[in-house]
């Protein structure tokens, strides 16, 4: 815990500092995406990883949050600091309306009624013309006042720190979550249902609390791109960002805080980097995951968890006994 | 650690008229038993007798047909599993089941989620009692896995235990949830006769300090003779004797559903 700990805080102390050396408006624009691809892999990775089951539906919360975001803003002239927050509020209610009706299922039936949730969620912005302007979408999403005056590279740095700060929110929530009693029940939920409800877990109110957290973070990730982008269209119900999310989160490791970071710093570059390859780029991808599972089922967090542990092996039985003794005194922070 | 039960209520576990038909197969028919406040039972049987039914009848994974299951005479029958958990009725598999990606501690730790229960808010901003709660659950749970002898094992993932390993760590993980009834099925399935005795031994130290009453099923006899104070025996879904063990080892009709019956003109 102590080890996941220190990785998190030094990752997010070198993206802190990152925007004093670079001043590059393309970089920063790279890096942006980043930490955006960062949260919603996390909020992804929350319901791949703590309640086991494989939502393809994540879109829908996070096309739920830019649609609110976008029309509060354009339409009712709400800012910035308060369509974020609404849009994950939003977010996390369409999560309570789907887990009710989801979160009974499991395994294929789960994957595909979500898909199917975003799927409607995304023929309602299609063509629901009076509220979301249809597939035309909702261009000039307004920035904050002051932003319209200061430089494109102010405005970068701006939108870095908001991502950078939603990024902190989003694994300061998973990291208490996930090292909490109610993480400990997630796990054995998704570990071994009889278990969990003989020990005393009532199953669902843990798979809820896993997506509905995963859908408020991920419904702020699309306030902030309805912000940063200034254009929500339906496409942010596509398919393509499911495909990127999941990436991500198989490349990095589910089930881990660091793996998602990973992956989406992996992923996020790789795209740019091939970007010429054009449609050979979603090939590479589809190798790059077939690879993983054959591979490296647990992710590249995984993979270096299974090296420490190996480590350990090393030693005599008994020094490993001795030296788990103090871990049990342990406090949890 | 002996000062635990003197929290828990003295209460009665009364199974009245249990029955479930699956179709129309009688599994469980009209069982009736008690387990009384600090008792040991034993339930036997041959393989196919209804055992394991009874067992998901009472800790609620089915709903019985017909009768009752009342605890401390409150009607509980048909309540869910998390349920009667959190009621004080715990209970471990026939089929070893644990949280297999988890270590021996983590397996222990998880079993205290009542005992470490807050409300949602805290869990994203804890205070001080919810590390000082922490605390204790940790050092309750490493106290468990001492009990039953697995603290050389406790950083060990559960599913590089072996078989008898894993008894042990189920039986560990239904004791942290602090059970004031604990009900194992088949603990000492898998164990060797020197294991089961030392596994008997434990058995007999968590009555009275870990939980208060114990109802077990198990096909190893000289365990569950050595151990109960009281044996219920099923055949073909029902109750065919009860009594105390040496009672029962005489009972010639227990005899018969075991060996068969002798012609004995």
């Amino acid at each position: 815990m102590n080890f996941e700990k220190r990785i998190l805080l030094s990752l997010m102390g070198l993206a802190a500092v990152l925007p004093l050396f670079v001043s590059d408006q393309y970089m920063l624009h790279i890096a942006i995406m980043v930490l955006f691809f960062a949260v919603l892999a996390s909020s992804l990775n929350l319901v791949v990883g703590y309640v086991g089951e494989f939502s393809l539906g994540h879109t829908a919360f996070l096309g739920t949050g830019a649609y609110t975001a976008a029309i509060l803003s354009t339409q009712y002239g709400w800012p910035l600091w308060a369509t974020i927050p609404t849009a994950g509020a939003l977010a996390a209610l369409v999560g309570v309306v789907i887990g009710v009706l989801t979160l009974r299922l499991q395994g294929p039936f789960f994957v595909i009624v979500t898909l199917s949730f975003a799927e409607v969620l995304r023929l309602i912005a299609d063509n629901w013309i009076g509220l979301t302007n249809g597939p035309m979408g909702i261009a000039g999403v307004p920035q904050p006042e002051w932003l319209t005056q200061a430089s494109n590279l102010a405005a970068k740095q701006f939108y870095y720190g908001l991502a950078w700060a939603l990024l902190a929110l989003t694994l300061y929530m998973s990291f208490r979550f996930v090292y909490s009693n109610a993480g400990r029940a997630a796990v054995a939920v998704r570990e071994n249902r009889y278990v969990a409800q003989s020990i005393g877990i009532r199953p669902l109110n843990y798979t809820m609390l896993a997506l509905v957290l995963g859908a408020a973070l991920s419904g702020m990730a699309g306030g902030f791109y309805a912000h940063y982008i200034s254009f929500v269209g339906p496409e942010v119900f596509r398919f393509a960002f499911m495909v990127s999310m999941i990436i991500m989160v198989l490349i990095g490791g589910k089930g881990t805080l660091v793996g998602p970071l990973i992956g989406a710093l992996l992923v996020t570059f790789l795209e740019e980097y091939l970007r010429e390859a054009k449609e050979l780029r979603l090939s590479i991808f589809g190798l790059a995951v077939i690879a993983i599972v054959l591979f490296l089922p647990r992710g590249l967090m995984g993979f270096i968890a299974q090296r420490r542990e190996g480590h350990g092996g090393d030693q005599p039985v008994n020094d490993r006994s001795t030296a788990a003794a103090p871990n049990t005194q342990r406090s949890s922070t | 650690m002996s000062s635990v039960t003197t929290s828990l209520p003295q209460r009665t576990l009364e199974v009245r008229g249990l029955g479930k038909s699956f179709g129309g197969i009688h599994a469980v028919k009209d069982i009736s038993f008690d387990v009384a406040p600090g008792e040991i039972v034993g339930l036997i049987g041959p393989n196919g007798a209804g055992k394991t039914t009874c067992f998901n009848l009472i800790t609620g994974f089915y709903s019985p047909t017909t009768g009752q299951v009342r605890l401390g005479g409150e009607d509980v029958t048909g309540k869910k599993p998390f349920e009667m958990a959190r009621m004080g009725i715990v209970r471990s598999f026939q089929k070893t089941n644990i949280l297999k990606s988890l270590t021996v501690f983590e397996n222990v730790l998880t079993g205290h989620y009542l005992e470490a229960r807050q409300p949602l808010w805290r869990t994203f901003l804890p205070r001080r009692e919810v590390r000082a709660t922490e605390d204790r659950v940790r050092e309750s749970a490493a106290r468990i896995v001492r009990t039953l002898g697995l603290e050389h094992r406790i950083d060990t993932p559960a599913s590089a235990l072996s078989c008898g390993e894993l008894r042990l760590l189920e039986v560990a993980l239904a004791l942290a949830a602090k059970p004031e009834i604990l009900m194992l099925d088949e603990p000492a399935a898998g164990l060797n006769s020197q294991e089961a005795r030392t596994f008997g031994e434990i058995l007999k130290t968590l009555r009275g300090t870990l939980v208060r009453s114990i109802l077990i099923v198990e096909h190893n006899m000289s365990l569950v003779m050595g151990v109960s104070d009281r044996i219920v025996v099923m055949h073909f879904g029902q109750k065919l004797a009860e009594g105390s063990p040496v009672d029962i080892q005489a009972n010639t009709q227990v005899i018969e559903a075991y060996l068969g019956g002798g012609n004995q003109a």
